[in-house]
């Protein structure tokens, strides 16, 4: 059992992050919009921290089992054909991982 | 001639309804929360924390990402600056639908914390007349659809004990999609290319922190190509 009031200040802590980050813009438009350096870093952090998220995510996974990273290669890289087709991103996230967890529980760990 | 009494009165843009709209995103949204659900209390959560997540936080990556680093203890700092990177992109949502949130300032605040990806791009397709109660009912529904499918998932993850090596997948396969939809929008490989980079230079320096380290080198190229383009206007 995780205990609760650490997940409640999580939680909480989460909570106004998010939200603080969200209405950013709508307190601050003024000065965001005055900033051309933060116009051009919105157009080039985005893609580049979503790389990251992605890339990082997929080392962690890679690094779970002694298989190499094939696994998670693959999976990432069907659901990402499927959402660039499709643009259903729960016909995208489901199908990478399904296949993920077939190829983890059928194959040699 | 044809018959023009068939034909609806005049409206001056016809505003999609608010069920077409939201039914694509409960498709989704049901099912991905109550992975959510199910994934965190499977993890040892109570059913009704994650659902106080889905309440508060309503942000499907960050929440994902919450259940191994709540799981394994990690220090509240950790998670909130975890949670500030994944969001971040959120920053720049808002600057395009300034003008057409609605003006009142209890409904223009929920808006503004209801901005999921979804519905962010579901309200920049709406015709600028769209009146306000339509896209605050559209926000409210689709923050009703993940909170109902985290309290399903929940409620089954609470039931049934399933050890399925590989579910946390989920994350990634998100990630993905967010990447493929953040690549849609701007046809620039730069940020791409930047980020690996930084990744490659960052792990073998600390395998721990690589990402926290690539983020920092990328936001350094970020400011150093901004600053460049901006010399060069």
């Amino acid at each position: 059992m995780i205990d609760p009031y650490y997940t409640i200040a999580v939680i909480a802590l989460m909570a106004l992050i998010t939200f603080a980050l969200r209405a950013l813009p709508f307190v601050a438009s003024r000065w965001l919009q005055s900033h051309p350096v933060v116009r051009r870093l919105g157009r080039f952090l985005p893609l580049a921290i979503m790389t990251l998220l992605l890339l990082h995510t997929l080392v962690g996974s890679a690094r779970e089992h002694a298989t190499g990273p094939w696994p998670e290669l693959v999976c990432a890289g069907l659901a990402a054909a499927l959402q660039w087709r499709s643009r259903n991103p729960l016909l995208s996230i489901l199908a990478g991982t399904g296949l993920y967890v077939l190829l983890r529980n059928l194959g040699a760990n | 001639m044809t018959d023009r009494s068939n034909l609806p009165p005049t409206h001056p843009v016809p505003s999609p309804s608010v069920l077409a709209l939201t039914a694509p995103v409960a498709m989704g949204y049901i099912p991905l929360g109550a992975v959510f659900g199910f994934l965190f209390v499977q993890a040892g959560g109570h059913w009704s924390l994650a659902w106080l997540s889905s309440l508060l936080v309503y942000a499907g990556a960050a929440q994902y990402m919450m259940i191994p680093m709540l799981a394994a203890g990690m220090p509240v700092a950790a998670i909130a600056l975890a949670t500030l990177v994944i969001n971040l992109r959120h920053v720049f949502y808002g600057l395009s639908l300034l003008e057409r949130l609605p003006r009142g300032r209890l409904v223009r605040a929920y808006m503004a914390f209801a901005l999921t990806d979804e519905t962010y791009s579901i309200l920049t397709t709406l015709p600028a007349s769209t009146p306000a109660r339509q896209m605050a009912l559209l926000a409210l529904l689709n923050h009703g659809w993940w909170m109902l499918g985290t309290a399903l998932g929940a409620l089954i993850g609470s039931q049934a004990r399933l050890t399925l090596a590989g579910l946390d997948f989920v994350l990634a396969a998100l990630f993905a999609v967010l990447t493929v939809e953040q690549w849609r929008s701007r046809r620039n490989a730069t940020p791409v290319w930047v980020a690996l980079a930084a990744y490659a230079l960052a792990y073998p320096i600390a395998p721990q922190h690589a990402l926290v380290l690539a983020i920092a080198l990328s936001l350094a190229a970020g400011f150093w190509l901004a600053e460049k383009s901006h010399a060069d206007d």
